[in-house]
């Protein structure tokens, strides 16, 4: 029984995904042949992306996957266990409360009756928040705990959520920072993010009189907006995960030493490479230590590179990728920043993503060269054999940024090409996934990252409506204004800052949060919002690898089954070549917008 | 004391706050929140603030208008949303077209291209429609305090267009939420791409956006900037703008009868300058926009026929998908029927 319902979700959110991979294609398709394409493509599509962002977001929470912020991991064990409680608690009461909200969208919308498109109903779409947001809160209950005192603890949460919004009154007119308080508090012991962003929202939004329904609103407004591609990011999420199964990452290796393994330090090149290539998909750099970590170390040790070295270096690989086009936190930067060409942020990011791999190619070449790492005899058939049998995985960025930059698709549609293409190649080509199970099972997996990433979209609109209408960015920008007269200052403010967030906070969140905030800055201070992108990236980067928090750490310190502190101490070097990667993309603009200014795209 | 005299006593005191607490009740302060997409600091804007000021002088207060421009609190559909009766953050909203044919479809009747040929003839066929569109309103728990108009729709394009195969070709934008718009576009051979009115700006901004046409009136083109993007504009005078200003019928009835009246006289002196402004802001607004680089391209005779003959065979197939069979022949009838009496 269980079973059969988990099955079901998986199954509800691949179709989903399917759903939005296949509709723009078909319009595409049928309008090419009749005139009419498909009725309802379109908004259908966009409420198909509401739907696996949502399911997702349950999934993620039934595998225990919602994002946290990072310094859980620090407490000690018996903290660690009541914070756990504590925070399954706050995160099961503000899931509760966005139920409510949820429901009373349904129920207006079913008064009122607005379609989607065709004959189909919007609260039929809307229905998946007070589901998702159930789910959510009972099985935040369910995992806070091993034991049923902690569990019913973390249930009194779904009770006093629903107690609140039946007595919001008692809010009205109340301080904010009381809660605000507690909600940080939570979030450092181990709340998940979207509670502590949704939560300050709904709290704001209470004490002002307004019904727990309004962050709903915005939130489908949000996820659905046409003109913000959210398609994408589930799409490209889903082709990174389609080529992170089987084969397709030692393929890609054998390509890419055909190609550099014969240069000093060729296998570390290749390694980096190989890493800025899965995470330029994956987007949460995580996933690409994870899936690459067991292929890559044994490669490197092989070829005689010192252990600390190699673990460095793939600690630091697993976010080279973040930069390069198709980059999916570069795509939600795109649609929270607004007035920004997603297809310039892939341009501008061009070369100083390539920067960054080239420092830290250049450490692997140093290092190869001081430890004598074994080199690989040149051989041309060698180099053409490793690129022929890689061909597939090495043409989708090819095809996928010609349909793009070459304005012969959208954003969502090239993305859609991007995820068939990773199908078919691994489906059907290579036979990686060799039953259709397998990808059910991938597509659910991305769903529950995607669905973190979008859950907290969809709380944030609501905390960015409120922090707007209670003047934060304008008190920001004043304060900014009197006490950093100089562009050089502010960007180094700047860093610093994103530096300490990227400690924190994952990269997704950090967007989502932190750009609405800075964008006023950096129009008084006259910096190019592509250039404003490829710099909070850049940082976000660096706050993976810096100590304590950094969450590349900690994932390699699983991977490699080695102590936080080692990693640490071995991926300092790449850590300081990376912060002179950082300093050089900041103060010389050019790196970013030298290509767009040839293009003519910026004045 | 003893227990009677307690009873009594507070009966007592409860009666007395009844009665202080009565006529308190009648005149509970009212917080009208107002949502629209009309750009800060445009004339509407002002003339909004301005009917806010005029409501608490003369309600002493007791209905306060809090006006939301610019679109901030979201597009047309998100503030319709928000103004339900099981939402109620929003009280009030000053609409387009797109948002009132959103609440009923009786409205699209008033978007049909080339139906109208003059602001006169609009405003005698809207008045005779007027008693109907209300009435559709209050059903769907609006009441309306003033009709408006945005001046005229023209094309605005990043590149020239001459001819409709043109604009068939241009990617147009149209309003999201209304699927059967976009279908009837598709079927008629034009590239319609569904969008928030509040993305226009910056989709034709961008370099690689999904619109490079929209139809806007000028003023609005002015104030938001998208001629410096969209430097052509093709003179057609496709549709007036229709918009109306409407309250919740839950707000509306919390204010008092007297005070009703007040806010109905402020909304027709809204109605009277918005009206008489609009033919001035459109001619002002092209000028300015010329002066600062915009183009205007004007159809010769054979384009300006052609393009009304086109245009009268696809009104037609609006008729029951896009307008409501009754509602279209009602406004085919008086449009009719006024170019009778008035001549051409």
């Amino acid at each position: 029984m269980r079973a059969l319902a988990l099955r079901t979700e998986n199954v509800l959110a691949t179709t989903a995904l399917a759903g939005i991979m296949l509709l723009p294609l078909a319009e595409i398709a049928t309008r090419r042949f009749f005139e009419t394409g498909i009725p309802g493509s379109a908004p259908f599509a966009q409420n198909l992306t509401l739907w696996v962002g949502m399911l997702g977001a349950a999934i993620a929470a039934r595998d225990g996957k919602l994002l946290v912020l990072a310094t859980g991991e620090f407490l000690p064990k018996n903290l660690a266990a009541f914070g756990h409680v504590i925070g399954a608690f706050v995160g099961a009461a503000i899931a509760t409360i966005f139920a409510v909200g949820g429901w009373a969208l349904v129920h207006t919308e079913r008064e009122v009756g607005d379609l989607v498109a065709l004959n189909v109903p919007v609260w039929m779409s809307v229905t998946v928040f007070p589901v998702a947001f159930a789910l959510i809160a009972v099985r935040l209950v369910w995992r806070a705990s091993p034991h049923w005192t902690g569990r019913a603890i973390a249930a009194l949460g779904i009770a006093a959520g629903y107690w609140l919004t039946a007595h919001q009154e008692i809010l009205e007119g109340a301080a904010l920072w009381p809660w605000l308080t507690a909600l940080v508090v939570a979030g450092v012991l181990g709340a998940p993010i979207f509670a502590l962003l949704g939560g300050i929202a709904m709290f704001g939004f209470f004490i002002d009189g307004s019904r727990p329904v309004v962050p709903l609103i915005k939130a489908y407004a949000e996820l659905t907006s046409p003109s913000a591609n959210i398609a994408a990011i589930p799409l490209f999420t889903l082709t990174g995960f389609l080529l992170a199964e089987g084969k397709s990452s030692e393929r890609l290796l054998r390509a890419l030493r055909g190609l550099f393994g014969w240069a000093p330090g060729g296998t570390a090149v290749a390694a980096a490479t190989l890493c800025a290539f899965f995470t330029l998909f994956t987007g949460g750099s995580g996933v690409t230590i994870l899936a690459l970590g067991g292929l890559l170390l044994p490669a490197l040790l092989k070829e005689g590179y010192p252990e600390r070295f190699s673990i460095g270096l793939l600690t630091a690989s697993g976010s080279l990728g973040l930069l390069f086009p198709l980059s999916v936190p570069l795509i939600l930067y795109g649609i929270v920043a607004q007035n920004v060409a997603i297809e310039d942020l892939f341009i501008g990011g061009l070369l100083p993503g390539l920067l960054m791999l080239g420092l830290v190619a250049a450490l692997g070449v140093r290092q190869a060269l001081r430890s004598g790492a074994r080199r690989l005899p040149f051989s041309t058939t060698q180099m053409w054999a490793g690129l022929w049998e890689a061909k597939w995985e090495l043409l989708l960025p090819v095809v996928v940024l010609t349909a793009l930059l070459g304005g012969y698709a959208t954003m969502s549609e090239s993305a859609a090409i991007a995820a068939l293409w990773a199908l078919i190649v691994q489906r059907f080509i290579h036979r990686d996934l060799p039953r259709m199970r397998d990808v059910l099972r991938v597509a659910a997996d991305s769903a529950g990252l995607v669905g973190g990433v979008l859950l907290i979209l969809a709380v944030a609109v609501g905390l960015t409506n409120y922090l707007v209408n209670a003047q934060v960015p304008t008190n920001l920008l004043d304060w900014t204004q009197s006490h950093i007269h100089s562009r050089a200052l502010f960007l180094l403010a700047l860093n610093v800052f994103l530096l300490l967030v990227g400690t924190v906070m994952d990269i997704f969140s950090a967007i989502v949060v932190i750009v609405p905030l800075i964008i006023p800055l950096a129009e008084v201070y006259d910096i190019n919002l592509v250039h404003l992108g490829v710099i909070f990236i850049a940082n976000l980067e660096l706050g993976y690898l810096h100590p304590p928090l950094g969450l590349n750490l900690l994932l390699a310190s699983v991977r490699f089954q080695k102590p936080v502190l080692e990693v640490m101490w071995a991926t300092l070097p790449m850590l300081g070549i990376l912060a002179l990667g950082v300093l050089l993309i900041t103060y010389v603009p050019w790196l970013t917008l030298g290509i767009l200014h040839w293009m003519g795209k910026v004045q | 004391m003893s227990a009677r005299s307690f009873v009594k006593r507070t009966v007592l005191v409860a009666a007395l706050g009844a009665l202080v607490a009565l006529p308190l009740a009648a005149q509970a302060p009212v917080t009208i929140r107002l949502a629209t997409g009309a750009p800060v600091n445009s004339a509407w804007h002002k003339a909004l603030l301005d009917m806010g000021a005029e409501l608490t002088a003369k309600t002493g207060s007791r209905v306060r208008l809090t006006v939301y421009a610019g679109g901030t609190q979201g597009d047309e559909i998100s503030t319709i949303r928000m103004m339900r009766p099981g939402v109620d953050q929003l009280q009030a909203n000053l609409l387009t077209l797109g948002g009132l044919s959103q609440i009923d479809p009786a409205f699209d009747a008033f978007g049909m291209p080339f139906f109208f040929q003059s602001d006169d003839e609009t405003l005698a066929v809207l008045q005779k429609l007027t008693p109907m569109l209300d009435q559709k309103l209050e059903a769907k728990g609006f009441h309306r305090v003033a009709w408006g108009s945005a001046g005229w729709v023209q094309l605005f394009s990043k590149k020239p267009l001459r001819t409709l195969a043109e604009v068939k070709q241009a990617k147009l934008f149209t309003s999201q939420g209304d699927d059967r718009m976009v279908q009837w576009y598709k079927s008629n051979g034009f590239n319609p791409v569904a969008l928030s009115a509040n993305d226009i700006p910056a989709q034709l901004k961008l370099s690689t956006g999904m619109i490079d046409t929209a139809p806007s009136p000028p003023y609005p083109a002015l104030m938001l900037q998208i001629f410096r993007d969209a430097k052509f504009m093709l003179d057609v005078h496709v549709a007036p703008l229709l918009g109306a200003l409407v309250i919740t019928n839950n707000a509306w009835t919390k204010i008092s009868p007297a005070d009703q009246k007040v806010v109905s006289e402020a909304g027709a002196a809204f109605e009277r300058k918005v009206l008489a402004e609009a033919p001035k802001l459109d001619a002002d607004s092209v000028n300015t926009m010329k002066t600062r680089g915009l183009t205007v391209t004007t159809l010769d005779p054979k384009a300006q026929a052609e393009f009304q003959a086109a245009a009268e065979k696809l009104v037609a197939t609006m008729r029951g998908g896009m307008v409501p069979a009754d509602v279209y022949d009602t406004v085919v009838r008086e449009r009719d029927a006024f170019r009778k009496t008035k001549g051409r």
